[in-house]
């Protein structure tokens, strides 16, 4: 579509050239031109085809699966003898019926309007402070940072789990070292909020490093003078953050504002290997639930509605950003 | 060859020439020395090699979804006789009715047999069943003045303070290592005191678990586990993680409830254990009468759509004869296709086990079963709140109760 578009677009432009030539040639340079013009504009496109189709398709497809299967009775029995079974809305009727299911959902989004928040602030100040470091310390910085991001996913999990352990973990018994006696064989994973600041904290220690670096490199972009000009104005050092980098890294901090909420959305890992959505499945979230559904009870048709649903809530979360993206497409800003 | 292949089933089967099939054994449930043997005669004898992998209990429901759910799933598997019925119920297991006589089928366990049998089809074959017994430490016994184990709760529990008592010096020391959420030791309490984990009415399930008779089993649980050690094991976490014979492996645990391959696994992490260990029966709180206990067990079976169907059929005639079972029941199991159960009671863990598994009951066979034990355990949960606190043991119990009613329903 968009390459016939192109090639359209292209004839009167190239007719616009003409004039300017020897009249005796514009005749045959033309024809040529616009043949040879359509061409040329479409040929990018139609060497792009193949790869974008095999991209649509890898993305498209599993997406389209998802959706289908949301409208199907698929449980393990179907799934081995390749049954289809049309259900309607049932799967969905079925999710949005359990109250468990706005509990849910409700706890999803407090949990990652929360865990993006610290995670974006703590990785703007590292940025910030990253700045006005000597070069030595700064480097030290990011290699500790680096160390941090590498870490696989469990294992750092595991280790969070052991500190954070009832009888022989690291932090209880400094806690009690330090004179806190009430936390002898205290328990972290207690409750479902207790279990999810601990989760949150793993999350946040993991999405620091991406943020940070990201933030400093746009920190890096904004011109020196700009800063000098601030400081001979007499601005203080909130003033000049607000004047001067704020507007610099707007959009920057936007677009990884709106990475980390996809991330931290549907996170399952952590939350599942600290307590399995546990105590009582109080620190289940979207992306367990599903899980539990999904895997455990083998009801894939169910686990599907609850992704579908899952996209729309994350579009509504995002829509704010999701506009202002469309409309900057647009050159609107 | 196309239309030949999509004959019935046994001829697709036979068609194809076998060269190899895959087997799913469980983690704990044969020794190497059978299963060795095993693999070895059945490899001599039609020239098929076995690929035998040991699988994990943790996590195996769901990774039994995605392997059954494949095209090439593995040819043996072996299941929990409280997953079984689910299975079969979803059309993934192999009818092997027709074949029972070739295995064995007149000496099969009963409980086992019940446990795959669904609509009058068997889908699988018994493999072994055990149940818990009390593992204990005879050196601390003696040190700590106990002459006989115990025959009644208080005397246990009377037991648990003795050993406490005796070990004072060491802070680690629990006399009974008992986690919170050991939920299958809790069903034995339960049924003690004359409780139960659901009932059917009109093909119905209802939870029971805030019945008097089941409170009072949780109750139970709470004066054991508060009795257990000073330094209590945490009451967020099952028998399985940590391992609990690897607690035990430590030295610093009295006693465990726990199944044969537990005490196994911690004699081969400490060998100098081997002598020191003995077991006896749960317990009731009727003096000289044993809790009911769960009888715990695995089935084997054959996926639906195994490849191989006829070679792993071999393979399960081999494994239900008298040498294996024999071997079975030497490794502390009672034997699934064999009534001969004299070489279990050569040690005292099988002996204990012996005396106590007439008295042995299941959860409810039902496919619906599986929902409850997949995923969040309500039994689980509601031992974690009630044991910490979180909740009152009316709440626990009414919750768990309304979880098992949905699961099941």
């Amino acid at each position: 579509m968009t390459a016939v578009k192109t090639t359209e677009t292209a004839a009167p432009a190239g007719g616009t050239t003409p004039p300017a030539l020897p009249p005796a040639l514009t005749g045959g340079a033309r024809k040529r031109r616009r043949r040879g013009g359509a061409f040329d504009r479409a040929l990018p496109y139609l060497l792009l085809a193949p790869a974008l189709i095999a991209i649509l398709w890898l993305i498209g497809f599993p997406v389209v699966s998802v959706f289908v299967t949301s409208f199907r009775r698929l449980n393990l029995g179907e799934l081995v003898r390749g049954e289809i079974v049309w259900t309607g809305i049932d799967n969905y009727v079925t999710v949005l019926q359990d109250e468990r299911f706005w509990t849910v959902t409700l706890r999803t989004v407090v949990f990652t309007v929360s865990v993006v928040g610290v995670s974006v602030g703590a990785g703007l100040l590292i940025a910030l402070l990253m700045r006005v470091l000597t070069p030595w310390v700064r480097i030290l910085l990011q290699i500790t940072m680096l160390c941090a991001w590498a870490m696989p996913i469990l294992a750092s999990a595991t280790v969070y789990i052991w500190m954070f352990d009832q009888n022989y973990g690291i932090l209880n018994k400094t806690l009690v070292r330090l004179g806190f006696d009430q936390f002898a064989g205290h328990s972290w994973f207690g409750s479902g909020t207790s279990t999810l600041t601990v989760v949150g904290l793993l999350i946040v220690w993991q999405a620091i490093p991406f943020l940070a670096f990201s933030l400093y490199a746009g920190l890096v972009g904004v011109p020196r003078d700009l800063y000098e000009a601030a400081g001979i104005d007499g601005a203080s050092g909130w003033q000049t953050f607000r004047a001067v980098t704020w507007p610099e890294i707007k959009s920057l901090l936007m677009m990884v504002t709106f990475l980390s909420t996809l991330w931290d959305f549907k996170v399952f890992a952590q939350i599942w290997v600290f307590k399995e959505g546990g105590p009582s499945g109080e620190s289940t979230t979207l992306a367990v639930l599903q899980y539990l559904e999904g895997i455990a009870k083998s009801h894939f048709g169910v686990a599907a509605a609850i992704s579908v649903l899952m996209m729309l809530i994350l579009g509504l979360i995002t829509f704010q950003y999701l506009r202002r993206l469309l409309q900057t497409e647009e050159g609107k800003i | 060859m196309a239309v030949s292949g999509c004959g019935t089933s046994t001829n697709s089967s036979s068609g194809t020439e076998t060269k190899e099939i895959t087997v799913w054994l469980m983690d704990g449930s044969a020794a190497p020395t059978l299963t060795d043997a095993l693999n070895k005669e059945f490899e001599s004898a039609n020239g098929i090699k076995v690929k035998y992998e040991v699988q994990k209990w943790t996590g195996i429901q769901e990774k039994l979804t995605t392997a059954l759910a494949s095209s090439t799933p593995p040819d043996v598997i072996e299941l929990g006789n409280t997953q079984t019925a689910s299975f079969a119920d979803q059309g993934t297991l192999m009818d092997l009715t027709a074949d029972a006589s070739k295995l064995n089928g007149g000496e099969w366990l009963g409980g086992l047999k019940d446990s795959l049998t669904l609509n009058g089809k068997q889908y699988g074959m018994p493999f072994y069943a055990a149940n818990r017994t009390v593992i204990y430490r005879t050196d601390l016994f003696q040190a700590a003045g106990i002459a006989k184990p115990p025959t009644s709760r208080a005397e246990w529990i009377d037991a648990i303070n003795k050993l406490k008592a005796a070990n004072a010096s060491n802070p680690d020391f629990q006399a009974l290592y008992l986690p919170g959420q050991s939920w299958y030791f809790l069903l034995s309490l339960l049924w003690d005191e004359g409780g139960d984990v659901a009932k059917q009415d009109g093909g119905k399930w209802t939870g029971t678990l805030d019945t008097p008779q089941s409170k009072a089993g949780f109750e139970a649980y709470k004066a054991l586990y508060d009795a257990s050690a000073t330094k209590k094991a945490p009451a967020d976490i099952d028998e399985a993680k940590p391992q609990q014979m690897e607690v035990f492996g430590t030295g610093n645990v009295g006693m465990m409830v726990g199944l044969p391959w537990e005490l196994a696994g911690a004699v081969k992490a400490k060998p100098e254990l081997k002598d020191k260990t003995a077991a006896f029966p749960i317990p009731s709180k009727k003096a000289g009468s044993f809790a009911p206990v769960f009888l715990g067990g695995s089935n084997l079976a054959i996926p639906a759509a195994s490849k191989n169907a006829d070679a792993a059929k071999k393979y399960l005639a081999l494994l239900s004869s008298k040498k294996y079972q024999d071997m079975l029941a030497e490794g502390g199991a009672v034997p699934g296709t064999s009534k001969d159960t004299s070489k279990l009671a050569t040690n005292a863990i099988g002996k204990a086990m012996a005396d106590s598994s007439p008295g042995g009951k299941v959860t409810p066979t039902t496919p619906k079963w599986a929902a409850v034990e997949a995923g969040q355990n309500p039994l689980k949960d509601a031992l974690t709140a009630y044991l910490s606190g979180a909740k009152s043991l009316d709440q626990a119990t009414k919750d768990a109760s309304e979880a098992v009613t949905k699961a099941m329903g």
